[in-house]
């Protein structure tokens, strides 16, 4: 299990948990950004994330990528 | 018939499984039986809510007599499912949800093979690449700020043809036909409010142009790209990626800026843009930099104005970074979380409600505070003191505004302006930075010369003229286009002579100086940059920072510019540079 923020542009990953409070928990999953949904990495270049989810593109801030932990499958 | 079978229907309800639903049911019945609570909000949606732990809901419920008892029995369930479930119902609901949109693309939406990339991806490939980015949200720019700057200046004279053309000689024909010609009415409704009014009139298309480039930018998708690309710089200076649009169309007007401070979730966020936003020099201040520049730094006079901007935007940063060790310290920075919408063209419609919204709100602002602090000048400009003159009828340099102004002027010793026309200026200015430069040609009484009196034109010539004007505008408008890139369809405009106002701020600036003439000059410009931006601002502020922050932002801003101008004023002496 590793943070999201650690993963490589282009990787498939599956999402475990979500290290923070309830108020980013609840954004994120209102996204779509749930337990055990599967995610691409689509840019990771430092810098904010982007990541595609159920079809649509989020942008992460890095300080959020690192709370969320994800697995590869 | 078909209308009342979807009436009867059943509103459409997603099935979150048989604990939540259980559990929702329960809460149903208890809000059932409590009428205030039934009557203000849909039973279910509410019971959906409070087991999401909806935090605005549990506010607005605690103002509801008699919601106790369902706010601890939604507790219990929150508490009784996270046991059965082993995670947090509301995270699982959401799970629900999607499971539920998933289920129905699949029937609905034929789509192609998953590895091939949308038309969206292809272009965020290269909008979002870390190296291109920058550079083309840049080149964005410059056409946003070519199209606000040029392309609107030909609607900018019309508006102000037709201001000081055919509205104000027919309110003067009014004014005359009621009885009132030869007045001091007239001169109120020419000299006060026509002149505040119609010169803040005058920036519509200003923001106009400025608004639908905006919403261009917005409703295709853009926008929220940007705040992608901008958020690693931003956060280096403690701020969030998307305070960049506010401080970008700061530039343009702070008021609007102001406003896009919406945008930021986290009210810190919003507080520390919202105090940084106004030292974005707004296209009001441009004016009187360029007069001045050309008065003393007539060969350099480019570089003084854009070291002005340069001024602006690191005051901007210093303070961002002094501000987030200080007096944000330690407060929690929302996270950067954004969906980026796929591209789409920009509907018509969705542009022009967007541009209208925006304009008419200033629109509105601008009528109600100028012309109440248009008015009020007006009189203490025209009230005169120490038995000189008459009401509307006195020299200004006797009137009320210029005692005043000359009780202020000692204050600006220290600075190199101390004379009371400067000053004036400088508080006319705290109304709009528009007017300092038309209270200066008024207070040195150095008014443009008068226009040769030309035959009056009739009604109806005066409505042909503003329908030819227009015509005339747009035409110019669709030359201007080419500026974008560097092209000028529109031929040089002409040399401006130096003027008799030029000529009496030099010496002005020379004489409150002693010689040091163009170090005050720009000690002055400072000043500009730098003092609260116009009330309109102060009434933005005050609407979404609150009165708290209002008041530091202007006590601030003006014990920041007292303070930038004595350096820079000071400072040159002491170098040796006068």
């Amino acid at each position: 299990m590793i943070p999201l923020s650690m993963t490589a542009t282009g990787e498939l990953v599956q999402l475990v948990n979500i290290l923070g409070g309830e108020e980013i928990k609840r954004r994120l999953a209102a996204l779509g950004l749930t337990p055990g949904i599967k995610l691409c990495v689509v840019q990771n270049a430092g810098g904010p994330l982007l990541i595609s989810v159920r079809d649509s593109r989020i942008a992460l801030g890095r300080g959020v990528a690192h709370k969320i932990m994800v697995c590869h499958q | 018939m078909k209308n009342q079978a979807l009436l009867n229907k059943k509103p459409f309800e997603i099935n979150y499984g048989q604990e939540t639903e259980t559990e929702i049911n329960k809460l149903v019945k208890i809000i059932n039986q409590t009428p205030t609570l039934k009557s203000l909000y849909p039973p279910r949606w509410l019971a959906i809510k409070l087991l999401e732990s909806d935090e605005d809901i549990a506010q607005r419920l605690s103002a509801i007599p008699g919601s106790t008892e369902l706010y601890t029995e939604a507790q219990a369930s929150v508490e009784s499912l996270k046991k059965i479930l082993g995670d947090d119902v509301d995270i699982l609901m959401a799970d629900q949800r999607y499971r539920w949109i998933n289920s129905l693309v699949k029937e609905v939406v034929m789509k192609p093979d998953q590895s091939i990339l949308t038309n969206s991806d292809k272009i965020d490939k290269i909008v979002t690449n870390r190296f291109l980015g920058i550079p083309i949200f840049l080149i964005f720019m410059w056409i946003v700020f070519k199209l606000t700057a040029d392309v609107s200046a030909p609607y900018l004279d019309w508006v102000e043809g037709v201001i000081n053309g055919p509205i104000a000689r027919w309110t003067t024909s009014f004014l005359g036909w009621i009885g009132l010609g030869d007045t001091w009415v007239v001169s109120l409704f020419m000299d006060g409010i026509i002149a505040g009014v119609g010169g803040v009139l005058v920036f519509v298309p200003v923001l106009m142009f400025l608004y639908i480039a905006l919403a261009v930018l917005e409703d295709s998708g853009y926008m929220a790209r940007a705040a992608f690309v901008m958020d690693r710089l931003m956060h280096a200076l403690g701020l969030h990626g998307k305070s960049f649009l506010p401080m970008l169309v700061g530039f343009g007007c702070t008021v609007p800026a102001i406003y896009a401070t919406r945008t930021l979730e986290n009210k810190n966020d919003r507080i520390l843009t919202g105090l940084l936003v106004p030292f974005m020099s707004c296209g009001a201040r441009l004016p009187v930099y360029v007069l001045f520049a050309s008065i003393f730094f007539p060969k350099n006079s480019g570089k003084v104005i854009f070291s002005m901007y340069l001024l602006g935007i690191v005051v901007a940063i210093l303070l961002g970074v002094i501000f987030k060790r200080t007096l944000f310290k330690g407060k929690e920075q929302s996270a950067f979380v954004m969906e980026l919408p796929p591209y789409r063209i920009p509907t018509l419609k969705g542009v022009w409600r967007h541009t209208w919204e925006r304009t008419g709100a200033f629109v509105k602002k601008a009528w109600t505070i100028i012309m109440a602090t248009s008015v009020i000048l007006w009189f203490l400009m025209s009230i005169p003191t120490g038995g000189q003159g008459s009401f509307a009828n006195t020299e200004i340099g006797n009137s009320v505004f210029a005692s005043v102004s000359k009780a202020i002027a000692p204050a600006f010793k220290p600075l190199g302006f101390n004379s009371w026309e400067a000053s004036g200026a400088l508080v006319t200015g705290f109304v709009a930075k528009e007017v300092v430069i038309s209270t200066m040609s008024q207070a040195y009484a150095a008014g443009e010369p008068d226009e040769e009196v030309e035959e009056t034109p009739t009604f109806l010539e005066d409505l042909g003229e503003i329908v030819k004007s227009f015509a005339e505008s747009t035409l110019d408008t669709i030359k201007s286009l080419p500026l974008i890139v560097g092209v000028n369809l529109l031929g040089e405009e002409e040399e401006a002579e130096p003027t008799a106002l030029m000529d009496a701020i030099k010496e002005s600036f020379e004489e409150s100086s002693n010689g040091n003439g163009w170090l005050a000059a720009l000690s002055y410009m400072v000043f500009v940059l730098i003092y609260t931006p116009c009330m309109v601002a102060i009434a933005a502020e005050w609407h979404e920072l609150g009165a708290k922050w209002t008041w530091v932002s202007i006590f601030g801003q003006l014990f920041l510019a007292w303070l930038l101008s004595f350096i820079v004023f000071q400072g040159g002496i002491l170098l040796g540079l006068g």
